[in-house]
């Protein structure tokens, strides 16, 4: 059977325009599929992982402290960069809005209309 | 003229208190040593098993490793009961630390399993003597 189904996973022009995003010289196109199989391998351990952090906790969900203590334990959350710099830092603006929800400065304040 | 700095020092130093600064340091130091001690005694061990020596940098090498992993241990080890809200770390946390390493994990569950056991055995023999006590007690 020809496995029709779209193997689930990020897309190819999305990866590499990440990967050029942040490497600092020229990027040929055949470390693409180097980097698929890369990618693979950490979602799988990622998976793994977070599997039993939550275990750990005596839950069945999977939750965002699990996910902070990964990165703790991958070092990029680390005392001195907290998990909110750093979606300040990498995610774009829909996402830190979901994540960190702050009043935004720059917003208008309609004042209440006065009683007569 | 050497001889006279280091008076000076030394009596700089006296009258300095000692500061809580100083006092971690030296409990600091105290660790090192410690660790140092016990890595030469280990690495001794394993060179006459292999007929082999070690020098002194190797061993003060190794000590500082273990040193600073110990300090890497203790935040994970921390950071894994925080996770799972106790206060108290576990065995199930050191399990959690190892278990990247296949060799080491299995390691560890037997050694765990084996204190495990021994803490069982201990209850054991308590509540025997116990029983003993009360029967005794009972006559």
């Amino acid at each position: 059977t020809g496995s029709a189904k779209k193997d689930p996973g990020l897309s190819k022009s999305y990866v590499m325009s990440v990967f050029k995003h942040f490497a600092k010289t020229k990027v040929s196109t055949d470390v693409y599929p180097v980097l698929k199989e890369i990618m693979e391998h950490y979602f799988d351990r990622l998976a793994d992982d977070l599997e039993t952090f939550a275990a750990h906790a005596k839950r069945k969900t999977i939750e965002v402290e699990d996910v902070e203590l990964l990165m703790r334990r991958q070092g990029f959350v680390t005392d001195s960069m907290p998990v909110n710099v750093l979606i300040e830092k990498y995610l774009p603006m829909e996402s830190r809005k979901l994540l960190i929800p702050v009043a935004t400065s720059g917003n208008y304040v309609i004042p209440k209309p006065r009683r007569k | 003229m050497l001889s006279t700095t280091s008076c000076l020092a030394n009596v700089n130093c006296r009258e300095k208190m000692p500061t809580a600064m100083d006092e971690e340091e030296r409990k600091l130091q105290r660790l090192k040593a410690a660790v140092h001690y016990t890595v030469g005694r280990l690495c001794q061990s394993i060179g006459e098993d292999h007929q082999k020596e070690f020098s002194r940098q190797v061993i003060a090498a190794i000590a500082e490793t273990t040193f600073r992993q110990c300090d890497i241990f203790a935040k994970d080890l921390e950071a894994f009961a925080r996770h799972a809200k106790r206060s108290t770390v576990s065995v199930e946390d050191v399990k959690l630390t190892a278990r990247r390493s296949t060799a080491l994990a299995n390691f560890i569950q037997r050694k765990s399993e084996e204190i495990a056991s021994a803490n069982q055995e201990q209850r054991d023999t308590r509540k025997k003597i116990a029983g003993k006590r009360k029967n005794t007690e009972m006559v």
